[in-house]
């Protein structure tokens, strides 16, 4: 039975410290080894103070706290932000019933937040691996727009989703059937006849824009980021002369061939996210991939994101992901920031800082956090401290007790 | 069962004939040829070699502290802290200290160069979606050796491994267990002597592929069972004409061999313990039915892959003596991969007389079997196990050389085993740690630190 004493002590916890958070009582974490993802670096013998759900405090001189928990040495990162998945619109892949994206019909306005479903049990199971807010990306489509992005955090509640029609995804690159020309070619007449319309609508000024305009023209305004899929180096120069023309926030994911043109990227000012394990040429446009192109990216200067696109049930593995990003080149600081502040930064989110007056999204752990050797001590989203306990779990152990009865007893 | 009467029918007039004539002059004999396309493997260049001051994972459950590994003859010549100097004298030295040393990574599920990188819809041979049986087709016969794959898993420390056909069928076809050396043909990775394999599956896969249509069976797992036990029928009466013709024969008759058949072969020789089941079956349930299965028929039903929910049937499995091969966490792409745990291998392993296999099934995954072992070990000691390194480093060699057949040869450091063998620049369970140098056979096929010994294949030669 010692297997259950874990999340039995977890849940003892939870329901200890819940009651005390709602009366705004202030926590205090000591004595921790804080990644803060700014420039403060790795803060030793640290502690932070938060209250209402922020930050409030930063290594103090003086600890003055309600509740004090101490971290014994242990490391206390920013939770991680997972980015471009599908969490919460995908129950089981292949059941069409239980999957939210991919929808044909889909387009620039395609919502995710309408179907996002907190309850998911890939939730609790992302948040095993350090994952505390997330960007959901929308899918399908049979244009290259499948709809924008929202910022959910995962603490399972019903109030999750934090922000709506953030980034515009567009998909670009080879075709099954048919040429790319004509995906890149739909996406400059989109941004050309949204800067036309623009132009003329303030000479006429009472004429109410169509959704897709308002999508349009808040990207030519630079404040709505737009995320790009496209591999192949071609696609990549295109996109950054698009970059120049349009002056638009954009974003490039996956970029196989980012590594040939990191110089441009870099000067460009354009954030790549990328999942750091793609290391074969998966396709004639991904003939680059390597497991050194996360470190190379950044070294030349580029903000690197790391993900796990498109996949809603192995988000826990990000921090693998990073430490093989390490093993393989990256610093340790940025793999640490790819999967924080950058994340943050790129989609315009108040989070994955550990600073003053960001949201107390935190995470210790019992070691390194990249290794497989470590594990959650304790998670914090929005000040609230977190289960880390899934129906894996509660799987795991009803079929390690033992008992006379058949399983279907053990709960 | 129609299809075999001819021939039955010509042995019965044969044995009559028999009666009026014992001196008939007997035609040649037919005989099936087991082994059409043989194995040319050759062990790359080398020459004894001396591995120093190493901890090393033997594969046998042992872990030796600063000690040494002795490769003569592309064999496994003594390991251990105390080798004789005569044994040594004349071997090249290669200090091995602060790194780790294991047995070569065995993978017993992969689809390499049938579904190789890139995707091209011209190299996706690894499905023969056209029947429920395909038993009559070899993943041999669509292996592509350039796959560049192949040598990002070497680089990952992966020696051997198994190339199935995929899980489209009720019975998809045989499997071949390659050496993972560089070749232009496929007859010059493929592992000498190693037991064919023959790929079943059970569940989501058939009844999709076929039923979905309405036109073919299966579209249950009923089916699919139904399947199952017709195409066993059928191999048995096969089997059987054969066993007759062949002791007509010996009794000096002129019987007239049956009629081959590519299909009831490959069954024929699961029937006779020749070829080994590879079993893509996830359920507990539908594991125990396959069990049963091959109790009707009267064959072993192997070892089960993608066993998510082998936690459930973990006394089952180990008293029939199947492996299990598994990952540690793919779950939520289809319904029978819902009830994942992380610990599944570790409670596969738990039970007496087990045998747990991690395996990849994946072209990136197969790069990282050690990091995927990691996986289950922290987990599952987090949770009341007492895993060792020592320990689970059986379930990507030993173990899954046990499934493969080949236990005999690889998947140990023991004297006379094959000298497949991996340096790890540290301990192989980190996220950090690094195949340094990958041995087959006593021969050197990877060296992290030298390019001569990182091999590029044909197609990403001169690639922009």
């Amino acid at each position: 039975m010692k297997h259950f004493n874990y999340s039995l002590v977890a849940i003892s916890m939870l329901a200890g410290l819940l009651p005390a958070l709602v009366q705004a009582d202030t926590l205090a974490v000591t004595n921790a080894k804080i990644y803060t993802s700014t420039e403060q670096g790795v803060l030793s013998n640290a502690s932070v103070i938060i209250e209402d759900g922020k930050i409030i405090q930063l290594n103090p001189d003086v600890v003055n706290a309600d509740i004090i928990i101490d971290a014994k040495g242990g490391i206390l990162t920013p939770g991680f932000i997972g980015a471009m998945n599908p969490l919460g619109l995908v129950e089981v892949g292949q059941e069409k019933m239980t999957r939210d994206t991919n929808d044909k019909a889909a387009d620039m306005t395609f919502d995710p937040s309408l179907a996002f479903n907190p309850k998911s049990v890939a939730i609790p199971f992302a948040r095993k691996g350090g994952i505390t807010r997330n960007i959901v990306a929308p899918g399908g489509g049979e244009t290259i727009f499948s709809g924008q992005t929202i910022e959910v955090t995962l603490t399972g509640e019903w109030d999750s989703v934090v922000a709506t029609e953030q980034a515009l995804f567009v998909s670009l690159g080879a075709k099954h059937e048919g040429s790319r020309i004509i995906g890149m070619q739909n996406l400059i007449n989109k941004l050309e006849e949204g800067q036309k319309a623009l132009a003329k609508s303030d000479k006429d000024a009472d004429k109410t824009p169509s959704k897709e305009a308002l999508i349009i023209n808040a990207v030519l305004s630079g404040d709505k980021p737009v995320i790009a899929y496209a591999d192949r180096g071609s696609d990549i120069l295109q996109l950054i002369k698009l970059k120049q023309r349009f002056n638009i926030d954009l974003v490039l994911l996956q970029a196989a061939d980012a590594v040939l043109l990191a110089d441009e990227i870099a000067k460009a000012k354009i954030p790549v996210i990328m999942d750091a394990m793609r290391n074969l040429p998966e396709s004639f446009d991904s003939l680059h991939n390597s497991l050194d192109n996360a470190g190379k990216l950044s070294k030349a200067g580029v903000k690197v994101v790391l993900a796990t696109p498109g996949d809603a049930h192995n988000n826990y593995a990000l921090r693998y992901s990073a430490g093989n990003a390490v093993a393989n080149g990256m610093n340790y600081d940025d793999a640490m920031a790819a999967i924080t502040s950058n994340v943050a930064d790129t989609f315009h989110l108040e989070a994955g800082r550990i600073a003053v007056g960001m949201p107390a999204d935190m995470v210790l752990w019992s070691g390194d956090p990249f290794e497989y050797s470590s594990h959650i001590e304790k998670m914090w989203i929005g000040g609230e401290e977190q289960s880390t306990e899934s129906r894996q779990d509660v799987l795991r152990d009803r079929y390690m007790t033992k008992s006379s009865m058949p399983q279907a007893y053990t709960k | 069962m129609s299809k075999f009467a001819p021939s039955l029918t010509v042995i019965a007039m044969s044995v009559a004939l028999l009666g009026c004539n014992q001196t008939q002059k007997q035609d040649p004999q037919v005989t099936i040829n087991k082994n059409p396309y043989p194995s040319t493997y050759q062990a790359l260049p080398r020459s004894a070699t001396l591995l120093t001051n190493a901890t090393v994972l033997t594969g046998k459950g042992e872990k030796l502290e600063q000690a040494n590994v002795l490769m003569v003859d592309g064999k496994i010549k003594a390991v251990g802290t105390n080798i004789a100097d005569e044994l040594v004298a004349g071997a090249t030295v290669i200090d091995a200290t602060d790194m780790w040393i294991t047995p070569g990574i065995i993978d017993v599920h992969s689809h390499l160069g049938v579904y190789p990188s890139p995707s091209a819809d011209a190299h996706s041979d690894g499905n023969e979606v056209t029947n429920p049986n395909t038993a009559e087709v070899w993943a041999e016969h669509s292996v592509w050796p350039q796959d560049p794959a192949f040598n990002r898993a070497r680089e990952g420390g992966v020696t051997t491994l198994q190339i199935l056909p995929g899980s489209a069928n009720l019975i998809g076809g045989r499997g071949v267990t390659l050496k993972n050396t560089p070749s232009t043909t496929m007859q010059g990775m493929k592992f000498p002597d190693a037991p064919y394999g023959l790929k079943m599956a059970c569940g989501e896969n058939p009844k999709g592929a076929y039923g979905r249509k309405q036109t073919v069976a299966p579209m249950t797992r009923m089916g699919n069972m139904a399947g199952y036990r017709q195409a066993f029928i059928e191999a048995t009466e096969y089997k059987l004409a054969w066993d007759k013709y062949e002791a007509d024969y010996a009794a000096g008759l002129n019987p007239k061999a049956p009629e081959r058949d590519l299909t009831y072969d490959t069954l024929k020789g699961v029937l006779e313990g020749e070829i080994l089941i590879h079993n893509h079956c996830y359920k507990a349930e539908e594991m125990a039915m396959m069990v049963d299965l091959g109790k009707e028929f009267n064959y072993h039903s192997g070892t089960f892959h993608h066993a998510i929910e082998g936690y459930k049937i973990a006394d089952l499995l180990a008293e029939n003596g199947n492996c299990a091969a598994m990952w540690p966490d793919w779950w939520g792409f289809k319904m029978e991969a819902n009830d994942m745990i992380v610990e599944n291998v570790a409670m596969v392993d738990a039970v007496k007389n087990s045998c747990a296999v991690v395996h990849s099934d994946s072209s990136t995954t197969i790069q990282r079997l050690n990091q995927e072992t990691a996986k289950i070990m922290y987990s599952a000691n987090q949770h009341g196990f007492n895993l060792t390194e020592e320990h689970v480093i059986s379930w990507i060699t030993s173990n899954a050389a046990k499934s493969l057949g080949i236990a005999g040869k690889t998947g140990s450091l023991e004297a006379g085993k094959n000298a497949d063998v991996v340096i790890w620049n540290g301990n192989p369970f980190s996220v950090y740690a690094q195949a340094d140098k990958v041995f087959i056979d006593g021969a050197k096929v990877f060296d992290r630190q030298d390019d001569a010994y990182r091999a590029k294949s044909d197609f990403m030669l001169g690639q922009q």
